[in-house]
């Protein structure tokens, strides 16, 4: 039986820009569907179609029909469909309405006007179904992002709807977290039966839950299918069956298990020749016995580092590790508690989130901004940077108008108009795109080789794997390890997925240069 | 109310320190629990200003004079009165007796803040208001993230902008903060749909609730009116009426939602007793008035006299201690659910 | 689902506009009581402290009525996000102590009453001063005052939004900030004119009733001169340059976000009878239009 179909689905937002043209598709009960897709691709949009959110919420013009569990979402609304559908958004701050999680779980059940002893048994269900029962008093903001996301699914499940639909929900999260949402997405779909609608981009771990796939296009649907035929010709597929892709594997491997076992039987290409460690320029910050913070266990310990021209630096590391701790004391926002620090050159940070920093109407007057912020004049600069980023094509758009990909672009270009000889960049590939990640990568580059340093601080293994020149572990605040990238990546809890399968190759680029020539495989553009 | 009717220093002090006491014992960890001090300390700054003005610009009520300051008349303008001349005793102790029952009412609303936990206020709220409340109940969900966002906004400014950029600052502080803020609620406003939020048409409970509210107006306007044509009796009468009119309202309002809720906090018979002792102290007071006893006002008089205390009005007050007595919520049922705290309502 | 078809599109009951006037009137009269409250006989000065808390009582009245009537138009999720996003900036933003002594409180509610309207308005003023009151310093007799002080301000702001919006920005931002610094004045005297009876007991600056209004009035100056004029200038013309500074910024940015209160559908492709249905349950403005393809 099929829990969702969708039937010659057209829509255009208020102002008009079409977001999805011709939709058919179906989904079967119990089944997850992975929904796949660029930013600005119809994925947000397609998910909201499903409960009716698209129309009824956001307004706009709407053609063809969407049934779910036999209801036509045109005539009934989200708050007719709250009993069928559940729907998790991607932001984790901002779906609490009471704060406290039990009470927020049973603001469904309120709403449906179901009684008492109902609503109990059910708020207990869901707790007990994601696993925060323990978490109950608590209040939402005392949660870590992924506690957070699995307390709001708990509340789009107290209803239990056979339909639930996730907006890229792990999107905003570290990995841990990530893990835990989606552990709990499985062990739903296992279970409840539950029918899952997912828009990911983490394909390592998401890839092998789903039943079927489907890739948007500037809002048409450009392929689906099984999840092994549609992810192999993916852009944003995982590194490893990007890999199985490129060396012609059969099938296409999903998790990193399946192709250690396939590298196995099949033939590898030769090793690369080793790339030559470059040594870095000048120093350009120093730091001797760095300690910030107080007591018995600092949140940076005794750091000795020297960071120089030329290099791209990762600072790996958990939660907690100190990494953000050693950036921001980079960029002075820290004092150290003992030790020395020196920076002798100018600072650029990057905050995590560059929705503290966008504000002006277009994304030509933010950077403009930032060179009179300095007191600087527009040497070319904004336009050189607008073209590394690749921004050309959005310079007259409001920058909260874009995807939060693109925001991060615009973001970094804001910082690094400045004409900083230090970038810090606190996480910037959290939660965007594949296009945004590329650009972002090839910035990095150039501003290495224009003689300037980069320091990240990141989760994201592959980035570190693809641009950094070395890479800084930090543990408990102290420095676990310090070197060139590929010595220590490999070897470690941090290696990149082609590395686990295919040593010592770190990324799927470096595979394909070492068969010769260029990748018959997808490569980001 | 205690304090309306027993306006001498001595019992208002005691209510004072019994209202010392409740928040002592019910204190919580909210920020509001340092409501109390300063509520008080906002009493007696009051009381001060009180005495100070009353002091300064008001002479020949008595006969002791204490000190003689020099004198000012203040220019038309400002109100032509005389500053300043002889300070007499019978006058400053009349304006601190009339000053102090100030300090015993900010102190009773200080206790309340303290110990009352506001968001249970908010749960409990009738359905009628069920959005307003709802509507501040995410206000201050929304509070730990907002500031956060400050926060953030703040230090990546500052990064950006260096010591230079202190023109315009404030929009880009504020900008960033109001952006998110829209875009949170818009994925707010779309979790909330989804999970079934929605307002219905006004139904004829709430029409009908709407035409008591419109009567129970016009007659508190036409208590209003009474008033100033000097009918007292009619203008209580009228006002007690409108008063309850709106009450009707607001039941029938009520009853008119299909939003039931979850564990709402039923009173339990605890709560009755110590609702009771709070109405009963000032009842007894003024029972201890019709009785004859004398000591609940203090007029110093000229020459000035000490005030008094009697046994009745004693007892009455020791009513308030009631909610003292109760052990607060957390000690008994700790085990089971931890956050709800005991509803104290002190006078 | 069923679909109710007998079910009226307008709300009925008494007619909104007069029951808004009648709680102003009420409201005002509550809370103006010192210029027309006769004396009640008696010792005067030991009622003094009575008046005010009565008056208080009236006030929280006015509210709960002000909270029933706006109740029965709609709200949706919206409504009750883009309020409470607003209610918690707005009740934060008071405890800024601003150079010269303002809290920062109205100009962000002035302006979203521009933005988004009355209605709008006045709930974001009660919501929000509520908001600040259980954040900051607590619930206290002067509580219902301020809430529809607020609540009146941002409300006429949203009036004169309806006016002002064919202006050009920077004309428009002049306006509206003027609005806000004759109404930082009225919003002063708010708590002040509560506090007054309180505070001065006896003599030339002190309230009694039955006075006369002359009277009455020149007392009252003198107290408002003595004690808050210059804090409420301060308040009066810090909200009103902030609103000079941010307002076209802010406007703009949330004139963006106004359609989402009253979203406007078009539903291609759905069948006559359905979208008539439809639009009958509907309270909330959309428009639908079928073509039957």
């Amino acid at each position: 039986m099929t829990a969702v179909t969708w039937s010659q689905v057209r829509f255009a937002h208020p102002d008009g820009r079409t977001a999805l043209e011709g939709i058919d598709l179906e989904v079967a009960e119990g089944d997850l569907v992975l929904v796949l897709g660029a930013s600005g691709s119809g994925k947000s949009t397609l998910c909201r179609t499903v409960n009716g959110l698209v129309p009824h919420t956001s307004g706009g013009r709407f053609g063809g029909v969407v049934t779910v569990m036999g209801r036509n979402t045109s005539t009934n609304r989200p708050r007719d469909l709250a009993d069928v559908v559940g729907f998790v958004h991607q932001d984790p701050e901002a779906q609490f309405v009471v704060d406290q999680v039990e009470a927020d779980i049973a603001f469904v059940l309120e709403n449906l006007g179901t009684a008492p002893d109902a609503m109990r048994r059910r708020v207990e269900e869901s707790l007990d179904a994601l696993g925060i029962a323990h978490l109950r008093d608590r209040s939402p903001s005392s949660l870590s992002g992924g506690e957070r996301q699995r307390a709001a699914i708990a509340g789009a499940l107290a209803a239990a709807p056979s339909v639930l639909v996730l907006d890229e929900p792990t999107s905003e999260l570290d990995p841990q977290g990530a893990d835990d949402v989606l552990a709990a997405v499985d062990r739903l779909r296992d279970d409840l039966g539950t029918t899952v609608v997912l828009a990911e981009h983490r394909l390592e771990r998401a890839g092998p839950l789903a039943d079927q796939a489907v890739v948007l296009e500037a809002g048409v649907i450009e392929s689906r299918g099984s999840v092994r035929e549609v992810l192999p010709a993916y852009v944003g597929a995982a590194p490893v069956t990007q890999l199985g892709h490129l060396l012609a594997w059969d099938p296409v491997p999903l998790t990193v298990r399946e192709a250690r076992r396939l590298a196995g039987t099949m033939p590898s290409p030769a090793l690369p020749p080793t790339a030559p460690v470059e040594a870095p320029g000048d120093t350009l910050a120093t730091a001797r016995n760095l300690t910030v913070g107080h007591g018995r266990t600092p949140v940076l310990d005794d750091i000795d580092l020297d960071l120089g021209r030329g290099e791209v630096v990762a600072l790996l590391g958990r939660n907690g590790s100190g990494k953000t701790t050693l950036l921001r004391a980079l960029a002075g926002m820290h004092t150290p508690s003992r030790g020395r620090l020196s920076v002798d050159a100018s600072v650029g940070y990057v905050p995590q989130n560059p929705n503290a920093l966008l504000f002006a109407p277009t994304v030509e007057d933010e950077l403009t901004e930032t060179l009179r912020l300095r007191g600087m004049p527009d040497g070319g600069q904004v336009e050189s940077w607008l073209q590394r980023l690749d921004l050309t094509a959005l310079r007259e758009r409001h920058p909260r108008s874009l995807s939060a990909g693109q925001r991060q672009r615009v973001a970094v270009a804001t910082v690094a108009v400045g004409g900083a000889q230090i970038l810090l960049l606190d996480e910037p590939t959290r939660g965007i795109d594949p296009p945004s990640a590329t650009a972002l990568e090839t910035a990095l580059r150039d501003h290495r080789q224009a003689g300037g340093l980069a320091v990240m601080a990141t989760h994201d293994v592959e980035l570190a794997a693809r641009v950094a020149t070395r890479v800084v572990v930090l543990g408990d605040g102290e420095i676990v390890a310090d070197g060139p990238a590929a010595d220590v990546l490999a070897g470690s809890l941090f290696a990149p997925q082609v590395l686990r399968v295919l040593p010592p190759f770190l990324t799927v680029d470096q595979v394909a240069a070492a068969r010769g020539g260029p990748a018959t495989g997808p490569r980001p553009r | 109310m205690a304090v309306q009717i027993a306006p001498s220093p001595l019992y208002v002090g005691l209510v004072v320190l019994i209202c010392f006491l409740l928040v002592e014992l019910h204190r919580t960890d909210r920020v509001l629990s340092r409501a109390f001090p300063v509520m008080l300390g906002l009493g007696v700054l009051f009381a001060g200003i009180r005495v100070g003005l009353t002091v300064l610009t008001t002479h020949g009520l008595g006969r002791t004079v204490l000190v003689t300051l020099p004198e000012a008349t203040l220019p038309r303008l400002l109100g032509g009165f005389t500053v300043g001349g002889p300070i007499e005793a019978t006058v400053l102790a009349q304006a601190v007796a009339d000053a102090v029952p100030v300090i015993g009412v900010m102190a009773a609303f200080g206790a309340f803040n303290s110990v009352v936990a506001h968001h249970e206020l908010l749960r409990s709220a009738p359905k009628a208001f069920h959005e307003p409340a709802l509507v501040v109940t995410v206000a201050i969900t929304l509070v730990p993230a907002t500031m956060r966002a400050f926060q953030d906004t703040r230090e990546a400014d500052q990064a950006r902008a260096g010591r230079a950029g202190r023109r315009g600052r404030i929009t880009r502080t504020l900008l960033p903060v109001l952006e998110t803020g829209m875009e949170r609620a818009v994925a707010l406003a779309e979790s909330m749909d989804s999970r079934g939020f929605a307002r219905r048409q006004a139904t004829t409970t709430e029409r009908v609730g709407s035409w008591f509210v419109l009567f129970g107006l016009s007659m508190v306007a036409g208590a209003f009116v009474a008033l100033v044509a000097r009918e007292q009796l009619l203008a209580v009468v009228l006002g007690a009426t409108g008063a309850l009119l709106v009450l009707v309202a607001v039941i029938v309002s009520s009853r008119a939602g299909d939003v039931t809720r979850y564990r709402p906090r039923p009173l339990t018979a605890r709560d009755l007793a110590v609702m009771a002792a709070a109405i009963g102290a000032p009842f007894g007071l003024a029972m201890a008035t019709a009785l004859g006893d004398t000591t609940l006002t203090w007029v110093p008089g000229s020459p000035v006299q000490a005030p008094s205390v009697g046994i009745g009005p004693l007892l009455a007050l020791a009513l308030l201690l009631a909610p003292a007595l109760v052990p607060p919520a957390s000690t008994v049922e700790t085990a089971r659910r931890p956050h709800d705290r005991a509803e104290v309502v002190s006078r | 689902m069923t679909m109710s078809t007998t079910s009226a599109a307008r709300p009925g009951g008494p007619p909104t506009a007069l029951m808004y006037l009648l709680m102003t009137l009420v409201g005002a009269a509550a809370f103006l009581y010192p210029f027309w409250l006769p004396a009640e006989g008696g010792a005067a000065t030991a009622h003094s402290a009575d008046a005010p808390l009565v008056a208080a009582v009236i006030g929280a009245l006015v509210v709960a009525t002000l909270a029933l009537e706006v109740r029965r138009g709609t709200m949706n999720g919206a409504s009750v996000a883009l309020l409470a996003v607003l209610a918690t900036l707005t009740g934060m933003l008071r405890l800024l102590d601003l150079p010269g002594g303002g809290s920062g409180l109205f100009f962000l509610a002035v302006l979203a009453g521009v933005a988004f309207g009355p209605r709008f308005g006045v709930l974001l003023g009660l919501a929000a001063m509520a908001t600040s009151a259980l954040l900051t310093g607590g619930v206290g007799p002067w509580l219902p005052f301020q809430m529809l002080g607020l609540a009146w301000m941002a409300g006429g702001a949203g009036l004169l939004g309806r006016l002002t919006a064919r202006l050009p920005p920077a004309v428009e931002v002049v306006v509206v900030a003027s609005y806000a610094w004759v109404w930082g004045f009225i919003y002063g005297a708010i708590p002040n004119l509560w506090f007054w009876p309180f505070i001065t007991g006896d003599g030339p600056t002190a309230w009694q009733p039955g006075l006369g209004l002359d009277e009455t009035i020149s007392h009252y100056w003198a107290f408002y001169v003595s004690t808050s004029l210059a804090w409420d200038a301060a308040g009066a013309t810090t909200n009103a340059v902030l609103i000079l500074i941010t307002g076209v910024a802010v406007l703009r940015t949330l004139r963006r976000f106004s359609s989402r209160l009253s979203p406007v559908v078009e539903l291609v492709d759905l069948a006559p009878p359905e979208a008539l249905a439809l639009s009958t349950v509907e309270d909330l403005p959309t428009r639908r239009r079928c073509q039957n393809r």
